[in-house]
């Protein structure tokens, strides 16, 4: 790796490169120990963090379609007290960066879990799921209201010490609102975007090819959608925006921080080949070094049409 | 879930050395790999060619039907993945992701195994006798279904292996109906406690469900290799969940493909349902 200094500043939080993994697409990161060591990252998100253990939808919950993917996974989970008792504990060995995403249906139980992370060590910041299209209750509503996204948020900042990421919905009317109370209610950056609700439906069978019925959308299909996102959101608020939406490769993550992103998460792309987030770390740390930058240097130098 | 697999696994990138027809339905594509993957019976791989681009996006889990310098799978076309690799050519680029998930898993002690095959789902059958017969000197009694005739791929590869008997749907080949109508003749003739039979069956889900019920009626040991979707195959993505006998899920890339018949609850119907029957029979492990 060349000697570019990779480093961004998220709030309070100084990641050492900007390539960090999406939650639900990484596991709990312990997954990659036969692939590669993921302390060379940014940091990674865990899979959303939700106070019991959740079994997750009925099968099936994918789908493949054009450059992309469905998935209605449920928000299958270990539940936190077994994150931060089996998988914590390994990974702050390893000295992982850790990013808790956490899900619930109500502001209590996100301050519960906010406050039971808050008690770990080794935990760099919480990223709050307010995005999820795939559970019958308490995903999307709080991600696409700026009031109900404010209250979250402002309930989440008191009950930790922790930065605190908001994980934006691309089904908000107003995304531009929802970024700006959340940004007025103490999170220290946000991240977007999740995925949009999808349809596939199997023409032999007649039937949705996900159990859900509509799943979320992820992959090089959603990248210009969630570019444009990022780019409108970096230029409405002061705080960091964490760009995801269809990242894969090197080139990816200097588009998202040309248009404004200050780090990304690879998500999707991992399934595809595991080594993909630190293949565009070494991408990223190439192009920099050639041309004698530094990865901060990127963030928002989209050049005038 | 690492801690439940197989480990040794990594991202191979390798050529393909050979595509060969099988009928009009069936090809093997053969890998050449410099370094020789350890692969156990049983144990499949994420499949993807580098020039597919963002489309398809996904690595296909298929079954290994053979390891080490030349890996190499059975597949027929039920999608784009499919489509895309039988008409790949010698030399064309492709990254295995292998060896994954749990095995086979050997056959108990003083126990005779019956393997009970359908459609593509003989790869990791084909491997499993082999085995058998490499390293234990034994022929196992093979029960090989299709529709037809021509849906009985690698069939004469288990004769020189095994002792094979046939159904075919439409007669055109053994017996007329199905391959659970052999296995339960078959374990009809097995002569209960002081003959105990171990069945290891993969194929369509009806199929296996059915192999599955006949077995645990008669008390007899059955093992088989899941088929989910699949996009990640290491227990990152969760997109391949099987209803447990226990409740909840079971993940078929790191808990399976090879699994007890009796931990799956073939009876909740949650998987089968809606998985669609032309993406089962054609196998792969995913319909794509």
């Amino acid at each position: 790796m060349s000697g570019a200094d990779l480093s961004v500043q998220v709030g309070t939080l100084t990641l050492k490169n900007p390539v960090l993994t999406a939650s639900g697409t990484f596991g709990y990161a312990l997954e990659y120990d036969d692939f590669f060591d993921v302390t060379e990252l940014g940091g990674i998100c865990t899979k959303g963090l939700s106070l019991l253990p959740r079994a997750g939808n009925r099968p099936d919950r994918i789908a493949e379609t054009a450059a992309g993917m469905l998935n209605a996974i449920g928000l299958a989970n270990v539940g936190v007290e077994a994150f931060c008792t089996e998988k914590l504990p390994k990974l702050r060995q390893r000295g992982v960066t850790v990013i808790a995403n956490i899900f619930a249906t109500t502001i209590p139980d996100f301050v519960t879990l906010a406050e039971r992370l808050d008690r770990e060590e080794g935990v760099a910041a919480v990223e709050l799921n307010v995005s999820c299209p795939n559970v019958d209750k308490g995903g999307l509503e709080f991600g696409v209201d700026p009031g109900a996204a404010g209250r979250v948020t402002a309930a989440v900042r008191k009950a930790t010490k922790l930065p605190v990421w908001v994980k934006m919905s691309p089904e908000a009317g107003d995304l531009r609102g929802v970024g700006i109370a959340c940004q007025e209610a103490g999170a220290d950056a946000l991240t977007a975007i999740n995925t949009i609700r999808g349809l596939s439906v199997d023409v032999r069978t007649w039937k949705p090819r996900i159990a859900n019925r509509t799943g979320g959308l992820s992959g090089p299909a959603l990248k210009p959608i969630a570019l444009r996102m990022v780019w409108e959101l970096a230029r409405a608020v002061n705080i960091p925006v964490i760009g995801i939406g269809g990242v894969a490769t090197a080139d990816d993550v200097i588009e998202f921080m040309l248009a404004g992103a200050t780090a990304v998460q690879v998500g999707t792309a991992s399934f595809a080949d595991p080594l993909a987030a630190k293949k565009a770390l070494d991408g990223l740390a190439s192009y920099c070094g050639e041309r004698g930058i530094a990865a901060r240097d990127l963030i928002g130098k989209m050049a005038a049409a | 879930m690492s801690e439940t697999s197989a480990g040794g696994r990594a991202l191979h990138r390798m050529l393909l050395h050979r595509r060969d027809s099988i009928g009009s339905a069936y090809q093997i594509l053969t890998f050449e790999s410099e370094t020789p993957i350890e692969v156990a019976a049983g144990q499949f791989a994420m499949v993807r060619s580098e020039t597919w681009g963002h489309a398809p996006l996904l690595p296909r889990p298929m079954s290994l039907l053979t390891g080490g310098h030349r890996p190499s799978i059975l597949i027929k076309v039920v999608g784009e993945g499919t489509r895309r690799m039988a008409v790949s050519s010698s030399g064309e680029p492709f990254l295995l992701l292998a060896p994954l998930g749990k095995p086979w898993s050997a056959v108990p002690e003083g126990h005779r195994p019956v393997l009970v095959a359908g459609g593509v789902g003989v790869a990791p059958l084909l491997f499993l006798a082999r085995e058998l017969l490499a390293r234990g000197g034994l022929r196992p009694l093979v029960l090989y279904g299709g529709r037809t005739a021509a849906d009985l791929p690698l069939d004469r590869d288990l004769s020189a292996v095994a002792e094979l008997r046939v159904a075919t749907e439409d007669g055109s080949r053994g017996e007329k109906g199905r391959v659970t109508a052999l296995l339960a003749a078959a374990l009809s003739e097995a002569g209960g406690q002081s003959d105990p039979v171990k069945v290891y069956t993969c194929g369509p889900q009806a199929m296996m469900a059915a192999v599955a019920g006949i077995c645990a009626d008669r008390g007899v040991l059955c093992e088989v290799s899941l088929e989910t979707p699949m996009a990640c195959g290491y227990g990152v993505c969760l997109g391949c969940p099987v209803a447990r006998s226990a409740g909840g899920f079971l993940y078929a890339c790191t808990e399976g493909p090879c699994i007890d018949a009796a931990a799956i609850d073939w009876g909740r119907g949650d998987g089968a349902a809606v998985v669609p029957a032309a993406a089962l029979i054609a196998g792969g492990k995913v319909g794509a």
